[in-house]
């Protein structure tokens, strides 16, 4: 796997990671989700993008 | 004047619920998943294993715009999924939970209220696209080879017109009704039978939207426009203001028999 260059696929893991950080925070400072808080973190962390884009897209309550 | 104002308090609920943060993240990785797995295949191959011992993989040469219509491929199987999730309850949820109720009790036009609503996701999703799409087209520059900047500009322009339709498609369920996994999954059902009947009356509906993509194909191929691609785009312009303009008399008629 040496041949990989990993200035091409760096942007890919920032742009994982501030989707992660994104998600992270606001789950935080959110009052109430759509199902358990900590669910929600567990799906966060360890379901890599496609965790903090389920937890915008239905775990999220307005207000 | 009001719609400034609607505008405005659309943009600034979108920045909250952070959609202007993670909708443009979610393009981008949409968008350069392909060019980045499809130039990495022979390693990725490799290191799956499963090959007998000594076998050489024959690395297929893509050409930019076969690597283009592969992140428009993404795109418009994932991508609009996400938009359409992203957009199935932004009139569906307020009606529900009343939020539209108080908003329409004021002196606002339904024409304002559904345009501001339309036009800021519009912003929203061309924004990201452009912003996704400006990704691939470097990465398809650095790895399989040189794309102009006016293909990149006319694959923005032509690929925007297809989301605007399926922007425009979400708004109109949005104002039938107020279940937003119905609006979701009317909107997807719409479109794969949209799709469906395009393969099978390819030749009736040469400029049915859903060739949007392939038509970009022959403009970047070509370097040129071919006369489709202009036929399909007035097509897929056509069919959203028809949406918008049929989802304002519903919402009046929907609102009024309340």
């Amino acid at each position: 796997m040496e041949e990989i260059n990993w200035a091409l696929i760096a942007p890919l893991l920032v742009i994982q990671a501030i989707l992660m950080i994104v998600a992270l925070v606001d789950l935080v400072k959110a009052r109430d989700t759509n199902g358990p808080k900590w669910l929600w973190l567990i799906i966060i962390l360890f379901v890599t993008t496609i965790g903090p884009i389920i937890y915008f897209i239905f775990g999220r309550r307005n207000r | 004047m009001q719609f400034n104002t609607l505008f405005k308090k659309e943009m600034l609920e979108n920045w909250r619920n952070k959609k202007w943060i993670w909708v443009p993240l979610v393009i981008i990785i949409l968008s350069i998943m392909d060019p980045i797995t499809s130039y990495y295949l022979p390693q990725i191959m490799e290191s799956v294993g499963g090959m007998p011992e000594g076998t050489t993989f024959e690395l297929p040469e893509f050409l930019p715009a076969e690597v283009v219509t592969m992140t428009l491929g993404q795109l418009s199987s994932l991508g609009v999924l996400i938009i359409v999730l992203m957009s199935m309850g932004t009139i569906a949820g307020e009606r529900k939970s009343g939020v539209s109720e108080l908003v329409l009790v004021k002196p606002v036009s339904y024409k304002n209220y559904i345009l501001a609503k339309w036009s800021s996701l519009l912003v929203l999703v061309w924004f990201s696209l452009a912003l996704g799409i400006l990704v691939s087209w470097y990465y398809i520059n650095l790895l399989f080879g040189e794309l102009s900047i006016v293909a990149l500009l006319q694959i923005i322009f032509f690929y925007g017109l297809w989301m605007t339709l399926v922007v425009s498609l979400t708004i109109f369920y949005n104002t039938v009704f107020r279940s937003s996994g119905l609006v979701a999954f009317l909107t997807i059902l719409t479109i794969m039978t949209m799709s469906i009947l395009t393969q099978i009356f390819g030749t009736y509906l040469a400029w049915s939207p859903n060739n949007l993509s392939s038509y970009i194909f022959e403009a970047v191929l070509t370097e040129s426009i071919p006369s489709e691609l202009i036929g399909t785009s007035i097509v897929t312009i056509i069919l959203s203001v028809g949406l918008l303009i049929g989802s304002f008399y519903i919402f009046r008629t929907k609102e009024l028999a309340n």
